[in-house]
């Protein structure tokens, strides 16, 4: 009997060549989805973090020429508005992505998905104006509520379609699993698919927040923005973008670098906060 | 002292669970049971008693319709958006007259894959189908939990990880936590879908044995495709076959003499 | 781990013992008719047959139902195969007890004939050696069925020894040549029982040993 010895053939070493360029094309273009993140990063705090002191976390802006001062009020303001938004913007989502997912085979659920879409490519703007309609036209001036419900009308398609997709990734064998066990309708969407698209849930619903953290356009004319301290709903409020937006067109040194250092603030503040709730939400299991 | 040896010898003959004197008496009655799936008819006037305390298998070809019976039965196909006809008679009740929810309570079940909830403990996995459903104070958890964890043969294998992820078990460990958390809202009758396809020779072997030890208290319904499976386990098989119940018996007579030519054909890996 | 039809072929084990010692029963109340010429005991005998045909199918039927729902492999495979044949045997050897009861009232009249044979001490020496086959099955004992085999020789001596003396009674005697035609015969039926006990002995090492033996197969492997 004669041995036959491992010969490679030529399509072999294409195949290794072909295998090992693509592997280096994934490599290259991670790289290069890193890249402007991290230069944003570094170049806000090359510009920003000298400006950065206690101060500017505790003091309120001062008029133009007087150096110092901080930004307390739109720290604060952004957080309120953020809040505001997600007060109204989460539940909403949240249940009509419960709702799309569990029960969404109607007519009328396919019409609610495609009207999420469309919101969700609706420019933030308009979300303002839309805010600026139904909440500042009738109460006749700006207010944080109004910012808060335009932040909301951005988050909710966000937040629903993420929520729907995550319930839709937990496999139909859990549902069967707890309604077999004579649990409830109500109650096996609620504390179990819900519980077991948790993470993905929340990690949609981080996303959202941080996107309404950075936007400015439906804040001009709804919050409109406050130089003073203020953390009443019914007035117009600070924030840290229309901050930003206002002290980086001003011709003024002394403001653009304070934008530099809001910037930078808000870069934090968002991460800061994914990360939290990373870690918070971290499932207890090690997931096989 | 003749005659002695006799009655002895025939009461022998017979199968040793019917010595030990349980009922026997009709736990669940299916009538002309007709199920669809949209357009699609499943079973076709499925007449079946199942005995309590006792284990009835359903053996077929894919596609037999099988499963769709199984589920009939504690109206698991309407999750699957099934509909059927006819009626399913629980202690003499009709199933269908009531909530879905009151008789899954009662009619429990098991599934082919082991589905333990993935974000849950142990425990929690055992614990939550009382939990959700209410009627067990909060003190008397830790018991049912154990007690059914013995039932399914895993406490000794889990008492000191309770607080482990359910997935973290090895596929057989896995399907017995889901059998006991079946057995936790202690239902009367249990089906069970292929419970032990999916897993290995030694894993199956300790799911059948359990079987047999869970009709003492149980009424079980096991769908198989396993023949031999269900020669061992069951004490009744019934064979269906396209969406009708060709035959029905005590398993020693469907695997010794059965009566219907296509379940020869069938038990003797003839056709199917 | 447990397996629920152990309890099966323990009462599959049992049955064979009871049947056993049933038919062993039988074969001591045959010889002790034919020696004492009591023809009421061999009525029984013939009775009592009945409950042998009893056992061999309720054996018959356990295997089959064990076969059908449990798949048996190895030992149990075993059991149940050597379980079949050890049925056989009994079954058969019972038969044999009926032969020698049957004919009890033709030799009723030569009690004294059939005393002066080695007819008992052959029926007993046969009765032993199915005795021990049976025990080597009970207690799973090889070496107890390697004694039974050795026996046999001794019985087919006898029977060859009887067979010398009943031609020669029968050249010598003619008169006496009916009840020596019978004894001839029983003499057989009694190595037929020797040759049955030592079928058992050979299934019983079959069963623990998982050789077989018989035809001396082990002996001669095919090539």
């Amino acid at each position: 009997m004669s041995i036959t010895p491992f010969v490679p053939s030529w399509q072999y070493y294409r195949r290794k060549i072909a295998g090992a360029t693509m592997l280096a094309l994934c490599y290259l273009s991670a790289v290069l989805a890193i890249v402007p993140l991290v230069l944003i990063f570094f170049y806000t705090i090359n510009r920003g973090v000298s400006y950065l002191n206690l101060d500017f976390f505790i003091q309120m802006p001062k008029p133009v020429g007087e150096p110092g001062g901080g930004m307390a009020n739109a720290i604060v303001g952004t957080l309120v508005l953020v809040a505001t938004g997600s007060a109204i913007g989460l539940p909403i989502g949240i249940l009509t992505g419960i709702y799309l997912a569990e029960f969404g085979n109607n007519k009328f659920a396919y019409f609610a998905r495609f009207m999420t879409d469309v919101l969700s490519g609706v420019p933030s703007i308009v979300a303002g104006v839309v805010a600026y309609g139904l909440v500042v036209v009738p109460m006749k001036h700006f207010s944080a509520a109004a910012g808060g419900v335009a932040l909301a009308i951005l988050m909710i398609p966000t937040v629903t379609r993420t929520t729907e997709e995550m319930i839709r990734l937990v496999p139909h064998s859990y549902r069967e699993a707890a309604l077999a066990l004579g649990i409830p309708m109500w109650k096996t969407t609620m504390q179990i698919v819900v519980r077991t698209a948790f993470r993905g849930i929340i990690t949609g619903i981080l996303l959202s927040i941080a996107r309404i953290a950075g936007e400015t356009a439906p804040l001009l004319f709804t919050a409109l923005g406050n130089r003073f301290w203020s953390t009443s709903l019914d007035q117009p409020i600070g924030s840290l973008t229309v901050f930003i937006y206002d002290y980086a067109k001003a011709p003024f040194e002394d403001w653009n670098n304070q934008a530099w250092a809001a910037a930078l603030v808000l870069i934090i503040l968002i991460s800061g906060l994914s990360l939290a709730v990373r870690v918070v939400t971290r499932s207890k299991f090690v997931q096989r | 002292m003749t005659t002695d040896v006799i009655s002895r010898s025939t009461t022998l003959s017979a199968k040793p669970t019917e010595k030990q004197g349980q009922s026997t008496s009709v736990k669940m009655t299916a009538r002309n049971i007709n199920a669809f799936f949209g357009k699609v008819q499943a079973l076709y006037d499925v007449n079946l008693d199942i005995a309590g305390n006792r284990v009835l298998a359903i053996i077929g070809p894919s596609g037999c319709g099988k499963s769709t019976f199984l589920r009939c039965l504690n109206r698991m196909h309407e999750v699957a958006g099934g509909t059927m006809t006819g009626t399913v008679e629980l202690d003499g009740q009709n199933i269908y007259g009531t909530d879905a929810v009151l008789v899954r309570k009662r009619v429990g079940m098991v599934f082919q894959k082991a589905n333990p909830f993935p974000t849950m403990s142990i425990f929690d996995n055992v614990a939550i189908g009382l939990r959700l459903t209410g009627g067990v104070p909060k003190s008397q958890m830790n018991d049912v939990v154990e007690h059914s964890l013995k039932q399914a043969a895993l406490w000794d294998e889990v008492k000191d990880s309770l607080n482990k992820s359910g997935v973290s078990l090895s596929g057989g460990q896995q399907q017995r936590l889901c059998i006991a958390r079946t057995l936790a809202v202690n239902p009367e009758v249990i089906l069970m879908d292929e419970p032990a396809s999916a897993l290995d020779p030694i894993a199956t072997a300790k799911i059948e044995e359990l079987i047999y030890e869970l009709k003492k208290d149980f009424t079980i319904v096991i769908v198989t495709h396993n023949m031999q499976q269900a020669a061992r386990v069951s004490n009744t098989t019934a064979f269906f076959y396209m969406g009708k119940l060709i035959e029905f018996d005590e398993t020693k007579t469907i695997f010794t003499s059965p009566k219907q030519k296509q379940t020869e054909d069938y038990i003797t890996g003839r056709f199917g | 781990m447990s397996r629920h039809y152990e309890l099966e072929l323990d009462q599959l084990r049992t049955l064979l013992i009871r049947m056993g010692s049933l038919v062993e029963e039988q074969i001591d109340y045959a010889v002790r008719a034919l020696t004492e010429g009591d023809q009421r005991l061999a009525q029984l005998v013939m009775e009592r047959d009945k409950k042998i045909d009893e056992f061999d199918i309720a054996v018959d039927e356990r295997c089959m139902s064990i076969f059908a729902l449990n798949q048996p492999v190895a030992i149990d495979l075993r059991l149940l195969m050597a379980a079949l044949k050890i049925n056989n045997e009994l079954e058969r050897i019972g038969d044999i007890a009926v032969n020698l009861a049957e004919r009890v009232e033709s030799l009723a009249l030569y009690p004294d004939f059939v005393r002066g044979t080695s007819l008992a001490e052959m029926a007993f020496a046969a009765r032993d050696m199915m005795k021990r086959a049976i025990d080597s099955f009970v207690n799973s004992d090889p070496s107890l069925a390697k004694q039974v085999l050795e026996s046999d020789d001794y019985i087919d001596q006898l029977d060859r020894a009887t067979f010398e003396r009943m031609t020669k009674t029968m050249r010598e005697s003619p008169e006496l040549v009916g009840p020596a035609c019978h004894i001839l015969i029983l003499s057989r039926h009694i190595e037929r029982l020797a040759d049955h006990a030592t079928n058992i002995a050979e299934d019983v090492i079959f069963l623990v040993n998982a050789r077989i033996i018989k035809h001396h197969a082990d002996e001669s492997p095919a090539e």
